[in-house]
């Protein structure tokens, strides 16, 4: 029998917010142990939880960015359950009455068909404190790390529309990618900022029946989610075959070993309305007034690089990838130079150079006026290719502008026709079988003569000139 | 001063004239009120050795108003019941003028109307909760016990008021404005009718009955109509009040669990037994029942507590309908026949408890009103009951009364 699996993710969002979900302490779970705490983050006798509004602007930024619908009244409930994590014995969640419900994301499917995959409910919540186990001597001890306990989070639950690991990746991409342009998070895996946990079962091919799921934790990446699903649906393809029951149980991704493997079941307890955290109520004002701060979003942005500046798809695609990325390609499209010559440039030189430093668009020394005035250059025939490219490593270690070092280094580009013609008639002499050659049919000897001049002229000549020169020559 | 009496005396003497209205007042709290440094433990081993690290709302702005000598008295349990509280004694043996206790059941009225003083329960949401370390976030709140009524008034001047460390005051919402005290010794209210739920009479006894008859044919001498009225699941505050009450005593003492501060027990080999050990240890047999049946219905039977949650929304609504009737509500206070300091276990704490309920449900204002009768054996003593936040006016009435 051939099965079909049926995904569903479960994604953690921790919202860029400056301060805690219910107190004034500061929102950097990253800073020297306990440093950001407080008498209500640490629930001392008598605090009262404050809900924040940053923390509800955020979440609803986030929520808009996924299309769901905001509701109007919403609380916070206690689920309970003990654990030293934990400092009142319960975390506040929106278990009977989340922010929103009933969004959607489209993506691009394996066979370039475009998929649109629902949201069930997107809630708020508050992280826990963190654990460290150690040992003093023998002794082995839990130091709580309470930095981290209070820090607003949404949670993204999906329907169970997933088909296949490729679907889950796209969704993971697509979600980021919303939520970074609407400011909601920095949605990094890396940095704990978004994690996802994937519920797997399998049903026969053709039927529409939800069958026992298996949840799946610990990938630590996008990579880690697609072949943790891989591997969960084969895994219980295989004991589907050998006549074996799915039982609903949790198992974590071991992305050394490239398996999954069941932990310890998680207890569930219950939900119960919190009497202190007044309930949310939302105005349409309000909700209008959050819209109107969403930028422009993917999706219509990738159309309009289309449109408007006659991007190919892929290019706009990859141009509205990242906010910060976008906004930058337009501000150097607004100096004058050709967008599909800045669409190629940043994909084709600055994102590597940025990755390889790991810079962004925010904080790198190549600002989008010193990027234009290297294009410039370059479109007026100022500098060839070639020296282009030095002179953007150059851009990285001075503070320079681009023509200062195109100056200064003798990259302008040698246009000048009779130094050429010189030029020219020296690598013919110091070729005489490749000229020969030529004139006999073999017509790819062209290229290999214009690499000679170019180097000749230590990368500065203009090889379209040179092309032009040698064509004559040899014709 | 007496230790049996009190558990903690401030030793710092004020070095200047206190200034104020409360300058020249003496004035008890309890120890589950914050103030920062002393010894804040509210009557549980579960806070064994805590300080509060900082001052309760209510702390600071009494000491704003002048309060500078304060003590702490002895106190039950996280302020369940009145088993082994002494408040109501300081202010007999003449130690303090005014003390603030927690009512989360009826605490301050009961123990007034045993004591022969004036206790007074605010709505809920006049006075900040920050600080105050309870058992029942939705039903309790700092109350007065005080042998004057201007000193209630005075000291309710100085404490209530929007706070913004208690998000869940009515101040904070839309829908209400918090009551002004700054009138009520001389507004001279007075009221035509109080209404008589017949169902919280019904079951007193012939002598209770005899005397709370008396305390209201002194209200008609004073020119109070009493209008008889029907709220006939008025036995349901207690349940609802119990089914809620323990769920959030569930929740709220999650809290203590010996990591961050109180008791831990010495022998956990793991922190699971940790917890288990710890909790077993840190509760009298009394909370510790009331958090079990709340944890019963938080785990076991979630659509009783819903339905507990539905019939209180119920009951305040048809309470509120009776002051169509009437102006204010009159009920006795206590059952003299049930102790409230003895009782020992769930049913007999609401027992003693059964006619105060009300307020805390409701979130409505109560006043027991000492001397109408006064006959300790079978005293049920009077308490008079507004709409939510017309706290000032009640004042004012009873005022009027007394005077």
């Amino acid at each position: 029998m051939d099965y079909e699996a049926v995904i569903g993710l479960e994604i953690h969002v921790q919202l860029k917010c400056a301060t805690k979900m219910f107190c004034d302490c500061h929102n950097r779970p990253g800073d020297e142990p306990n440093q950001n705490i407080c008498p209500i983050c640490l629930w001392l006798p008598g605090a009262i939880p404050k809900f924040g509004r940053e923390a509800l602007e955020k979440a609803t930024l986030t929520c808009l960015a996924l299309n769901c619908d905001i509701q109007h009244q919403s609380a916070f409930d206690q689920k309970v359950y003990y654990y030293p994590d934990l400092p009142k014995g319960f975390q506040l969640s929106q278990f009977h009455r989340p922010l929103a419900k009933t969004g959607w994301l489209d993506i691009i499917g394996k066979d370039g068909a475009q998929e649109r995959l629902r949201i069930h409910k997107i809630h708020m919540e508050e992280d826990v404190a963190k654990l460290v186990h150690e040992t003093e001597g023998r002794t082995p001890i839990s130091l709580v790390d309470f930095n981290r306990a209070g820090t607003p989070l949404v949670e993204i639950v999906t329907e169970p529309d997933i088909r296949s690991p490729h679907d889950a990746m796209e969704f993971i991409r697509a979600l980021r990618t919303q939520i970074q342009y609407a400011g909601g998070s920095e949605c990094s895996m890396e940095q704990g900022t978004l994690r996802v946990d994937a519920n797997v079962s399998l049903r026969p091919c053709g039927t529409d029946q939800l069958n026992t799921k298996v949840e799946i934790k610990n990938m630590n990446s996008i990579r880690n989610i697609g072949d943790a699903i891989a591997y969960e649906i084969d895994r219980q393809a295989r004991c589907l075959k050998a006549g074996e029951e799915i039982v609903l149980h949790t198992r974590l991704w071991d992305p050394e070993k490239g398996v999954t493997a069941p932990m310890r079941a998680k207890f569930e307890g219950p939900c119960v309305p919190d009497p202190s955290v007044p309930q949310i109520v939302i105005s349409d004002e309000w909700l209008n007034e959050m819209r109107s701060r969403l930028p422009e979003m993917p999706g219509r942005k990738v159309e309009r690089f289309v449109d408007q500046y006659g991007l190919t798809r892929e290019q706009a695609v990859l141009m509205s990838s990242e906010r910060e990325l976008s906004e930058y390609f337009e501000a150097v499209v607004n100096q004058e130079i050709p967008a599909c010559t800045v669409a190629h440039w940043i994909a084709t030189q600055l994102l590597p150079a940025l990755k390889e430093r790991s810079q962004t668009f925010i904080d790198t020394p190549i600002s989008a006026e010193r990027f234009a005035g290297l294009l410039a250059m370059l479109e007026r025939d100022e500098v060839n290719a070639n020296s282009a490219k030095e002179v953007l490593a150059r851009l990285f270690e001075t503070d320079q502008t681009p023509r200062a070092i195109v100056e200064e280094s003798g990259f302008r580009q040698v246009s000048d026709t009779a130094e050429l013609e010189v030029l020219v008639d020296q690598v013919l002499a110091a070729n005489p079988s490749a000229a020969e050659g030529f004139r006999n049919g073999r017509k790819k000897v062209l290229g290999f003569l214009i690499g000679q001049a170019m180097s000749v002229s230590q990368g500065k000549a203009n090889p379209k000139l040179i092309r032009e020169i040698l064509i004559g020559r040899l014709s | 001063m007496h230790s049996d009496i009190f558990t903690y005396i401030d030793p710092s003497q004020p070095s200047t004239v206190a200034a104020g209205p409360l300058a020249a007042k003496s004035l008890a709290i309890q120890p589950n009120m914050s103030v920062r440094g002393w010894p804040t433990e509210a009557g549980s081993i579960a806070l064994d050795r805590f300080v509060a690290v900082e001052d309760a709302t209510v702390v600071k702005r009494l000491r704003t108003a002048g309060a500078k000598t304060m003590v702490s008295t002895r106190m039950s349990e996280l302020g369940f019941g009145l088993a082994g509280d002494t408040a109501a004694q300081a202010l007999a043996e003449g130690h303090a003028d005014i003390a603030l206790i927690t009512d989360t059941m009826g605490e301050v009225r009961v123990a007034a109307s045993t004591t022969g003083v004036f206790g007074f329960k605010p709505s809920y949401g006049t006075v900040s909760r920050f600080g105050l370390i309870g058992l029942v976030p939705s039903m309790e709140c700092f109350g007065i016990l005080a042998g004057k009524l201007e000193d209630i008034a005075t000291v309710m001047v100085a404490i209530s008021g929007s706070d913004d460390r208690d998000p869940s005051m009515p101040g904070f919402g839309p829908e209400c404005e918090l009551p002004d005290f700054s009138q009520v010794c001389e507004a001279k209210e007075s009221i035509a009718v109080a209404g008589l739920v017949k169902e919280a009479v019904d079951g007193l006894g012939p002598s209770e009955s005899e005397a709370f008859s008396a305390a209201l044919s002194r209200l008609e001498k004073a020119g109070v109509k009493i209008q008889e009225l029907s709220l006939p699941d008025f036995d349901l505050f207690r349940s609802v009040h119990n089914v809620i009450g323990s769920v959030e005593a569930s929740s709220a003492g999650g809290k203590y669990d010996g990591v961050r501060y109180g008791h831990r027990s010495a022998s956990a080999k793991n922190w699971n037994e940790m917890y288990l050990r710890s909790r077993g240890e840190s509760f009298g047999l009394l909370v510790k029942t009331y958090m079990l049946q709340g944890a019963y219905f938080q785990f076991e039977n979630y659509s009783a507590f819903e339905d507990a949650c539905r019939i209180r929304a119920r009951l305040v609504r048809k309470t509120e309908e009776l002051f169509d009737k009437a102006d204010l509500l009159v009920f006795p206070t206590r059952r003299p026949g049930f102790d409230a300091a003895a009782a020992g276990t769930i049913n007999e704490v609401y027992d003693a408890f059964s006619l105060t309920l009300l307020a805390n449900v409701t979130g409505m204002p109560a006043l027991a009103l000492p001397g109408l009768v006064f006959d300790g054996d079978v005293d049920p003593g009077l308490q008079l009951v507004g709409p939510r936040l017309s706290d000032a006016r009640l004042l004012s009435v009873a005022l009027c009364l007394a005077g």
